[in-house]
């Protein structure tokens, strides 16, 4: 049930690459990128590709030059649509690991609530979009709202998901300890569902950057969606593509970053971080001695 | 000594806050609801800031630019605006559907809508698209090809249609390749078209051309509580329309630094710009006034068409009462500023 991507948290470790093979991969990736953008821009000159629809990548760079430093129109929209995607993920993963946890923990709670919020999931947002910019008015209100629902869901399912898939066995023994339901919540359910809430806010933050499109494409004031309009409304595709580039870029920079808050927070999951930790411990131990 | 810099910064930081915060207190917010950001289209908007006219006259503007799928009469009903952009159907409708609002000001006298067919092609007329598919640039465009349609006595009915939506490439591909016959949009698309090579000729029928568009609107309930702050609102917006009469260099250059992204191609640009003077500037002799003539003319084309259900009296919602105020300015005054502004910025 949990939704966890395309890449979950790594249970086991496989072993770690080395240094020399890490940069051979990374010169493969970067051989092909290139190949592909040699065929892209050859395509395009040889009139095969419409200039309509895939501008060249030369000109797509020419346009990266000049909206981040000849015209350096794209900062403020870029502050302004970040600033939106970090508030509406920050409501969005509050409100879902919150109600994920509580519906996880009642199951009353879980009979009646949980219908509603796979109908909100299945309800397109984009229609909704409008009706939330009327009864919210216009501004970052209506926006964060947008974003909020857009990135709500991954780690509602996530959170419900952990808090239920306890294994019995430990829930068991933690009763045998007499442990206390706030202990039981904070030493074993939630230890125990990190990692697929991580999971869920990974997923969650990368919608949170299509939740800011959306919203942005219906209140056109400003963000980096309102100036995606303005370049494809003008057939400037090449701006319009340098726009798209850079979400791309922070997209996977987000999830990356993603995944080494993964790795820090659920540190136990992962080789690296037990020995990261057990080594930082060994130190305290060994100064407090 | 730590302790004390930090204390004397911050003292001269709120020093230096508390000005800005007392004359942002004085402006007033004026909320307009409009299709588009900040853009060539609207220039009046834009030349009016980079002179300090807005702020001249005591007003903040809040822009809300939505995406046309947003009912804007509703924006005005429940106070979130304080001007909407409507065209003559949108303004209508809403009468009709009970909204109380005036149309006090028309922001481009000459209708920027028009139906577009690529230049090669045989249509001539209206009634050659019958029986083809005719694509629309939003849901807005719809009425307008109803009364371009019953205006050459053919119905809508005639024809298929579909919304090919706003980008660029959409719109290009179906002009280029020829996938529907015409296109039913506004003035800023078939500039584009034109300054990306596509060529494109307008087979609008004439009676429509001289239509108000782009009017603004208010809710009665606001007109006297607003009144001050949308005078000086539009007495700005003039100015910024005179300007474009005697100083187009200066217009250009305010709109290269305000809306980079529409100027990149610099030929594309002045294309925009030659455009949207030729729609924004008033052919009546006070700037933005209301035709009552004009709307008394264009409404039975209207009910012919389908898009409205009735005439209305055009005295029940035309409201000149804000066109003196916002034309008493001094227009050589305003050149001079512009000049100036035009020498220092260049």
């Amino acid at each position: 049930m949990a939704m966890s991507g395309r890449i979950a948290p790594s249970q086991a470790n496989p072993a770690q690459p080395g240094a020399s093979l890490r940069l051979r991969r990374l010169a493969n990736h970067l051989g092909l990128f290139l190949v592909l953008l040699v065929l892209w821009e050859t395509g395009s000159r040889l009139g095969w590709l419409d200039p309509l629809f895939y501008p060249r990548p030369s000109a797509i760079l020419r346009s990266f030059w000049l909206v981040y430093f000849e015209n350096a129109n794209i900062w403020w929209h870029l502050y302004v649509s970040l600033g939106l995607v970090l508030a509406g993920f920050t409501a969005g993963s509050i409100l879902g690991v919150g109600l994920g946890a509580v519906v996880g923990l009642n199951p009353l709670v879980r009979r009646y609530l949980q219908p509603y919020v796979i109908v909100l999931e299945a309800t397109p947002r984009i229609a909704v979009a409008p009706l939330l910019i009327a009864a919210l008015g216009f501004g970052a209100q209506s926006k964060i709202a947008i974003i909020m629902l857009v990135c709500f869901f991954a780690p509602f399912i996530n959170t419900l998901s952990g808090v239920m898939n306890v294994p019995a066995e430990k829930l068991e023994l933690f009763r045998s300890l007499r442990a206390t339901k706030w202990q039981t919540l904070r030493k074993l359910v939630l230890p125990d569902a990190v990692p697929v809430i991580m999971a869920g806010e990974r997923l969650a933050l990368t919608a949170a950057l299509s939740g800011v499109l959306v919203a942005e494409f219906i209140q056109r004031d400003q963000g980096i969606g309102s100036l995606i309009l303005v370049y494809t409304r003008n057939l400037n595709m090449a701006s319009a593509f340098a726009c798209i580039f850079t979400l791309t870029i922070i997209g996977f920079g987000i999830f990356k970053g993603m995944e080494l808050l993964d790795r820090w927070i659920a540190f136990w999951k992962h080789q690296d971080g037990r020995e990261r930790v057990s080594a930082a411990r060994a130190r305290a131990h060994a100064e407090e001695a | 000594m730590k302790m004390l810099r930090m204390m004397a910064a911050t003292t001269a930081l709120a020093t230096a806050l508390v000005p800005l915060a007392l004359s942002a207190q004085d402006l007033t917010e004026v909320r307009m609801i409009n299709p588009l950001p900040r853009s060539t289209n609207f220039f009046p908007l834009v030349v009016g800031e980079a002179l300090g006219y807005f702020e001249e006259e005591g007003v903040k503007v809040d822009l809300l630019p939505s995406d046309t799928s947003i009912p804007y009469v509703a924006f005005l009903q429940n106070g979130q605006a304080d001007l909407a952009m409507l065209d003559p159907f949108e303004t209508i409708n809403a009468l009709d559907a009970g909204a109380e609002i005036n149309t006090v000001f028309e922001v481009m006298q000459n209708a920027p809508e028009g139906i577009g067919v690529p230049a090669g092609s045989s249509v001539q007329s209206m009634a050659d698209l019958v029986g083809t598919t005719v694509g629309l640039v939003s849901d807005r465009d719809r009425a307008f090809l109803q009364a371009a349609m019953a205006a050459e006595g053919v119905s809508i009915d005639d024809v298929k249609t579909v919304v090919l939506g706003e980008a660029g490439p959409t719109l290009a591909a179906a002009m280029r390749d020829g996938n529907v016959s015409a296109i039913a949009g506004a003035a800023p698309d078939w500039i584009v078209l034109i300054a990306n090579g596509i060529d494109t000729r307008l087979i609008t029928p004439q009676s429509l051309l001289a239509s108000p568009a782009n009017t603004f609107s208010m809710a009665v309930s606001e007109i006297e509580a607003k009144r001050e702050a949308v005078t000086g609102f539009l007495r700005a917006w003039c100015k910024g329309m005179h300007v474009a009469t005697v100083n187009r260099d200066a217009v250009a250059e305010m709109l290269r630094q305000t809306v980079p992204e529409e100027w990149e191609i610099e030929e594309a640009g002045q294309l925009y710009l030659d455009m949207s003077i030729g729609m924004n500037v008033s052919v009546t002799e006070q700037c933005g006034q209301p035709q009552a003539d004009v709307w008394t003319a264009i409404q039975p084309r209207m009910v012919e068409s389908g898009g409205i259900a009735a005439a209305r009296d055009v005295a029940t919602f035309l409201n000149d009462s804000f066109i003196a105020a916002i034309n008493d300015f001094d227009r050589a005054e305003v050149e001079a500023e512009a000049a100036a502004w035009f020498e220092a910025n260049k």
